[in-house]
This record gives C-alpha cells, sequence and structure tokens, in this order.
C-alpha cells in the first residue's frame, strides 16, 4: 500500500472514529502568504500566495481534528552562480495534505486552535524553457495557531499561522538538503456545517 | 670599566645582528628523483612548491634542499637522491641509448640512469657539455622550475582527429617553396664550414641568418644573445611577423643553427648540413614567403644556438618568453628534416601529452600540404632539440625529425653534407611544417570579413531548488563588416571543431547551454560577411565549467538579495 492509500486509509478511520462524537464540524478557505525559511527558496521565488480549504472537526470537549488542501505555484528564475547573461524560468508547485489534532479555546464570539500534525507533500520544479524538472514527496510536522471570529449565522472569519518544516535530502549548487518549510498566514472565511 | 662593560654590550648586540642579516640556511641543494606513477600526486609537489626542473616519462628530476626533502618525506612521497651537491652546476640530461653509451658517459664524469635511456650528468670541474661524448643527445636542466602536467595526454584513446579542411590560400602559399632556395640555404650554412656553438664560424653564421632575415622585409630581426657553459656567449637570431589581429599570440617555427662533429674536429669541419641546416633553411624559406602575406597571428621565426651543447639557446630564450608571460599558441621544432634512409620517408613528430592536438594538426597538414606521411610520437622524455624548454615553460611544442631513432649515418659526422639529402623528402617536410605554420598563423583573405577579437568564455551555472544548469557565456567584440558570426566547439583544444549555432547569430554573444560539467570546452567564432563569405577564426577560448560550491552560490545568491533582486 503506498503512501497515498495508507493516508487515505487513516482519514478515513480516523474520520469515522472521530463523527461518532463530532460536535460540530466546519469548512475553512482562505488565502496568504508564505515565507519560505530556505533563503534560495525566497530568492528564486519571492513571497508565495497559497491557499487551503480544510475541514475542522470539534470533538466533545476542546479537542479537534482538521484534515485539508492547500496549495502553492510560484514562479521565478533561476539564479547564475558567475557572470550573468541569461535568463531561465522556472516554476514551483506544491500541494499538501495536512492532518491535525488540536485544541480549541471558545472566548464568546472567538475561538482559538493551537495543534499539531503531520503534512504530506507532493512537489515539483519545472524549468520552462530547458528540459528539466524535479518531483518529490514528503511527510513532515506541520504545527498551527489559528482562530475564528463568528460573524452572520455560520460563517465566520477565518485566520492562522502555520509552521513547517519540510527537509527534502534534495541538493543543488545552490542548497544543501533542500528545505520547503516555513511559515503560512493565511486568511479567508469559515462555515460552520452543523 | 663602564665603559668596557658598555663597549661589550654594543660588540654582542652588532654581532647578533650581523647573524641574524643571514637567511637561516636550508642546508645543501639535492638533485632528487621522483618517480611518476599512477595516483602521483603532483598537487603534493605544486602545494609544497618543490623546484621540478626536468620531466622525464616515468619520473621527475627536482632540486630540493633539506626543507623539501622533509616535507616530501612528511606527505608519503617517493623519492630518492641522485647528488647531494646540486647547487652552482650544469646538470645534463643524456640520452644514453645503450648500456655502451652509458659506459662512455661515466668514463666522463657522474653519470646516473634516472630511467631506461636517460642519464643525468655532471662534472666536478669544467663544461659538462664539452665532456659529454660526441654523438650524445642532451640537454641542461631548466633554469627555472617547469610546469609539470600530469594529466592524461590530450585526446589520449580518442579516433584520429579530423584533418583541417585544406585551404586553397594555403596551398598557394606552400607551392611557393622552393627546392633550389633549400638547397641553397643549407650550402651557405654548410660553407661556414663549421658552427660549432663556441668558434667564430658560428657567429658568422648567426650574422648571415640575421641578415637574410632582414632582407625579407620582416617586422622585426633581432639578436638575442646568452652565455653558455659558464664562458661561453652566442645568440639565438629571432625574426618576427607581427600579426595584425592577434599581435600578441605567437607562433613560433625554430630550428638550431649551431653544429658539431666529433671533438677532434668540431671546431674547425662540422658542416652540419642535416643536424641542423636543414631546418634552418626551412625556417628561413617559411619566413620568406609568409612575409609576403598579412597574418591575424604573430610568427616568430627563431634559429637558436648552443643546442648541441644541451639546448642553451632556446632554454634562455624560452625562460625569457616565460618570465615576461609572452602567449605562445605552438611551436614548431624542425631538427634534421632532409634525410631519407628509405623512401617513402615519414617525418616522426614528437610531442608531450600536452602537446598532442599541435601533432595532430601537423599530421592533417603534412596529408594536405606536404604531402608527407607523419608518425605522432607522445614522449615526454624525448627532450633533446629546442622544443623541450618549451615544454618546460608548459607551452605546446613539437620536434618534427626525420627518423627516431635516428639512422643517418653521417649524424654528428665532418659528413653530413648537402649531397646525402633527399630533396623530395626535404621539400615535403617543409611544405608540411610551412602549412601548419600558415594555419595556425591564419593568413589574411582580402575580401572576406575580419577576424572576431575579444572572444571570451565564462562559465556560468544556473541553479533553482532542486537542478542546475551548466552553460558557457560567450562573448565577442563586434566587427563592422560582419552579417554575422559562426561558432565552433571542441573539447579537444585546437582540433575537431563542430559548428554549433543552427543559424547565424546576429549578436555577439552567445550561450551554449549544452555542456557537461566534467568535459573541457573550448570555443572559436568567425564572421560572415554580407556575400556570406566566412572569415578566419578567432583565438581560442576555453572553459572548463564545474559546479560551484554551494557556499559560492549562497554568496552570490547572497548578493543579489542584497542588491534587491528577487
Amino acid at each position: 500500500m503506498n503512501l497515498g492509500r495508507r493516508i487515505a486509509v487513516f482519514l478515513l478511520v480516523l474520520g469515522l472514529t472521530a463523527a461518532a462524537q463530532a460536535q460540530e464540524l466546519s469548512l475553512s478557505l482562505a488565502a496568504g502568504s508564505f515565507r519560505a525559511s530556505e533563503e534560495a527558496y525566497r530568492g528564486i521565488y519571492g513571497p508565495s500566495l497559497p491557499f487551503s480549504a480544510d475541514l475542522w472537526l470539534k470533538l466533545k470537549g476542546h479537542l479537534g481534528l482538521g484534515a485539508g488542501f492547500a496549495g502553492l505555484s510560484d514562479e521565478g528564475r533561476a539564479v547564475p552562480i558567475g557572470e550573468d547573461g541569461a535568463e531561465y524560468p522556472v516554476k514551483f508547485r506544491r500541494t499538501s495534505i495536512p492532518v491535525v489534532v488540536y485544541y480549541q479555546l471558545d472566548i464568546k464570539a472567538v475561538g482559538i486552535r493551537l495543534g499539531a500534525g503531520f503534512c504530506a507533500h507532493r512537489y515539483e520544479e519545472t524549468w520552462k524553457t530547458v528540459d528539466l524538472e524535479f518531483k518529490g514527496n514528503k511527510v513532515s510536522p506541520r504545527f498551527f495557531a489559528a482562530a475564528t471570529v463568528a460573524l452572520l449565522g455560520r460563517l465566520a472569519l477565518f485566520g492562522s499561522a502555520t509552521y513547517d518544516t519540510i527537509p527534502t535530502g534534495a541538493s543543488s549548487p545552490l542548497v544543501i538538503d533542500v528545505n520547503l518549510g516555513g511559515i503560512q498566514i493565511l486568511g479567508g472565511i469559515s462555515f460552520r456545517i452543523f | 670599566m663602564k665603559n668596557a662593560k658598555v663597549f661589550i654590550s654594543v660588540l654582542l648586540m652588532c654581532g647578533l645582528l650581523f647573524l641574524s642579516s643571514f637567511p637561516a640556511s636550508r642546508g645543501p641543494l639535492s638533485l632528487i628523483r621522483i618517480p611518476k606513477g599512477p595516483g602521483f600526486p603532483v598537487y603534493v609537489l605544486s602545494r609544497l612548491q618543490i623546484d621540478v626542473r626536468q620531466e622525464l616519462g616515468s619520473c621527475l628530476l627536482a632540486l630540493a634542499d633539506r626543507e623539501d626533502i622533509a616535507l616530501l618525506r612528511r606527505n608519503g612521497v617517493r623519492f630518492s637522491i641522485l647528488t647531494r651537491n646540486a647547487a652552482n652546476r650544469d646538470i645534463l640530461v643524456v640520452r644514453t641509448d645503450s648500456p655502451d653509451a652509458l659506459a662512455a658517459l661515466r668514463s666522463a664524469g657522474k653519470a646516473i640512469a634516472v630511467e631506461p635511456g636517460t642519464a643525468v650528468f655532471w662534472t666536478e670541474t669544467g663544461s659538462p657539455s664539452e665532456a659529454v661524448p660526441a654523438g650524445l643527445p642532451r640537454k641542461v636542466l631548466s633554469s627555472r622550475t617547469v610546469r609539470v602536467d600530469l594529466r592524461p595526454a590530450v585526446g589520449a584513446g580518442r579516433p584520429a582527429p579530423q584533418a583541417v579542411a585544406q585551404d586553397p590560400l594555403i596551398d598557394m602559399i606552400v607551392d611557393l617553396v622552393s627546392t633550389p632556395n633549400l638547397s641553397s640555404g643549407v650550402q651557405s650554412l654548410q660553407d661556414f664550414q663549421t658552427r660549432y656553438a663556441s668558434t667564430s664560424n658560428c657567429e658568422a653564421s648567426g650574422q648571415y641568418i640575421y641578415n637574410v632575415f632582414s632582407g625579407l622585409g620582416l617586422d622585426d630581426v633581432r639578436f638575442a644573445p646568452f652565455t653558455f657553459a659558464g664562458s661561453y656567449s652566442s645568440q639565438n637570431v629571432v625574426a618576427e611577423k607581427a600579426g595584425e589581429t592577434y599581435p600578441d599570440d605567437i607562433v613560433i617555427i625554430c630550428a638550431h643553427y649551431d653544429s658539431t662533429s666529433p671533438s677532434a674536429s668540431r671546431l674547425t669541419l662540422a658542416p652540419g648540413a642535416d643536424d641542423n641546416a636543414s631546418g634552418t633553411a626551412a625556417v628561413i624559406e617559411a619566413a620568406r614567403i609568409l612575409a609576403l602575406y598579412p597574418l591575424d597571428f604573430t610568427i616568430r621565426f627563431i634559429a637558436f644556438s648552443a643546442e648541441e651543447w644541451g639546448l642553451y639557446g632556446s632554454r634562455a630564450y624560452a625562460a625569457a618568453a616565460r618570465q615576461a608571460g609572452e602567449s605562445i599558441v605552438g611551436v614548431i621544432n624542425l631538427d634534421m628534416i632532409a634525410y631519407a634512409n628509405a623512401m617513402p620517408e615519414d617525418l616522426q613528430v614528437i610531442v608531450n601529452p600536452a602537446s598532442g592536438w599541435l601533432a595532430d594538426r601537423f599530421l592533417g597538414a603534412a596529408v594536405n600540404y606536404g604531402p608527407l606521411g607523419a608518425t605522432k610520437t607522445v614522449d615526454a622524455s624525448f627532450v633533446y632539440s629546442d622544443h623541450a624548454p618549451f615544454w618546460d615553460g608548459g607551452y605546446p611544442a613539437l620536434l618534427a625529425i626525420e627518423d627516431n631513432p635516428l639512422t643517418n649515418p653521417y649524424y654528428h659526422q665532418t659528413t653530413d653534407t648537402l649531397d646525402k639529402f633527399n630533396l623530395d623528402f626535404f621539400t615535403s617536410a617543409t611544405r608540411a611544417s610551412l602549412g601548419l605554420l600558415a594555419e595556425l598563423a591564419q593568413p589574411i583573405k582580402a575580401g572576406y570579413p575580419k577576424t572576431p577579437v575579444g572572444l571570451s568564455a565564462a562559465p556560468v551555472v544556473y541553479s533553482s531548488l532542486f537542478n542546475a544548469l551548466k552553460v558557457v557565456r560567450l562573448t565577442w567584440s563586434s566587427q563592422s563588416d560582419a552579417a554575422g558570426y559562426n561558432i565552433y566547439r571542441t573539447n579537444l583544444s585546437h582540433l575537431d571543431y563542430i559548428r554549433i549555432n543552427d543559424s547565424l547569430v546576429t549578436g555577439t554573444t552567445f550561450t551554449d547551454d549544452d555542456v557537461r560539467t566534467d568535459l573541457p570546452y573550448f570555443y572559436v567564432v568567425s564572421a560572415v560577411g554580407g556575400t556570406g563569405l566566412e572569415g578566419n577564426r578567432s583565438r581560442e577560448a576555453g572553459v572548463t565549467p564545474d559546479v560551484a560550491p554551494a557556499t559560492a552560490a549562497l554568496r552570490t545568491l547572497s548578493s543579489l538579495l542584497l542588491a534587491g533582486g528577487q
């Protein structure tokens, strides 16, 4: 069984188990900014604009489970080592599936979540004008803090700050052991399903 | 009493100052032999700054003091000490092809075999050059550290190179070689009776060569005097045809004009027709012909003296050229090119590993312009003619010689005269040499666009997070008469160029992104005129694209970020 299937089965079991005790299920949609911890990443791609869609399942008490989907797509240009002359545009894409456990504290209309978990990443770097590409995947730890502020009815404002560390083990002349992690700040809305 | 104390103190201080003015003694200077072999640590020798004075096929000869010897031992370099008293003495490398030759050498002084067929030789008193038995080729050790390059021979193990296409202009040039001119040139030199380097006849023959060069309309003719073997002096004769496009890049064609014969006769009779009036006459003939043509590169026509004593003339010249940082593209040394023991005779072309390309080009020129058979031999131990000091200086150089080993029975005899020549072979050898010389110097063709200048090649590594692309960026100066440019590339310097641009390049930059990290690349550029005529190729520019260390890359990246780059 490959990694993707294992995660899917794990999610299904976890979801079914958790659903039995579920108090609340909400969906958040958010977008924001990602600051890579790798200097080379920032040099090539600059600040990124990630987006995410997550389901938040609050259990009895303060604990909850979260899972979702996130994406990131960046464009930049390869860094010349030596006298610059030509330009080689490059493109980077990363998709992530996080599964987290969190603790939620509700203070009136504000819900604060602190949690950690794992995230499965699939990434791909492509050179647009030269036949060069790199693909990889990695499961890495994730830490996050999120908050919701109730608006009207089932709608709420949603914000989160996430830290990932994603050592890939791959290297290039620019970086030894590329780490795709960093800090992600997102903002959006949350919709309470039940 | 007090004054006495002061006086003694001052005296002691002066004594200390006097002693401290002497450099720390590093002990006697030894001549050592360092064997080559698999995994030979040439970088260690370079790092330790070992004073290598001769590279041979299987070993290096170096001068080392006590500190050097200790360093070599500490670094695990194998070596043996040949003599502990090598300071301030001429030491010769002598060819000893037979046990008898080695025995004869040992009877004349101190001789130690350093590899099969090669010995080092010196004498406690007098000039070792004069003590070496007649007929044994010899070379004095380099006067300064030689450049050791133990990389595999260029092009080793690859297929034979493509011959450079025959050029109609060069074909026309070699057709101007005149057999009567060659013969009369040899006869004139032979008529000096002897050209043994210590004689006034040799000096007179040098003056004769100077006068001939002076009458050819060359740009510069001069004597280059030098001293040798302690108390003697002589002079090389140097003539120059300045290049119009690349005046600082020099192609040399040379031959020694001094001669020798057995010791009983050499001061009065040493006609040296084959050795080496033949090579000298060929150099003069090349000068006569090429003086008529404008050239891209500078040519120096050189007649060396004191070759027979141990290459003293060329040693002085090559050392001065290296000292001056001269850019010498290649050296064609002609030594004995007129005797044929059997027909068809072929010419032997001898090079060291780093000069392999030059021999390959000679072989092509021999076919195109001789026509003549030629055989390439890579032998770093063949150091017994005027090409060898150029090898010592790290310059590409070849020796063209009729046979190796020699078969001329008149070699170093009083019977080495013009009547023993095969003039057809002599003419073909001269044509082939002139053909290569012209190929390297590039005659400028009327009506063709000018040769591009200012070509530079810089390796650039472009890196993303996970991938890297190595490219070579070429730039050159614009030519007003060029409609565009062609770019040629090779992995073997000066050989097998292949055009890499699909269509004419209209700018003055080109990026070659089809390169590997583990190969050297060499480029030349030619200009194409509006009528489609393609001019001569530029001087070569080369790179070895290596992936820069990540630290350097990050430095670059940081500077970009600081500069406000993305």
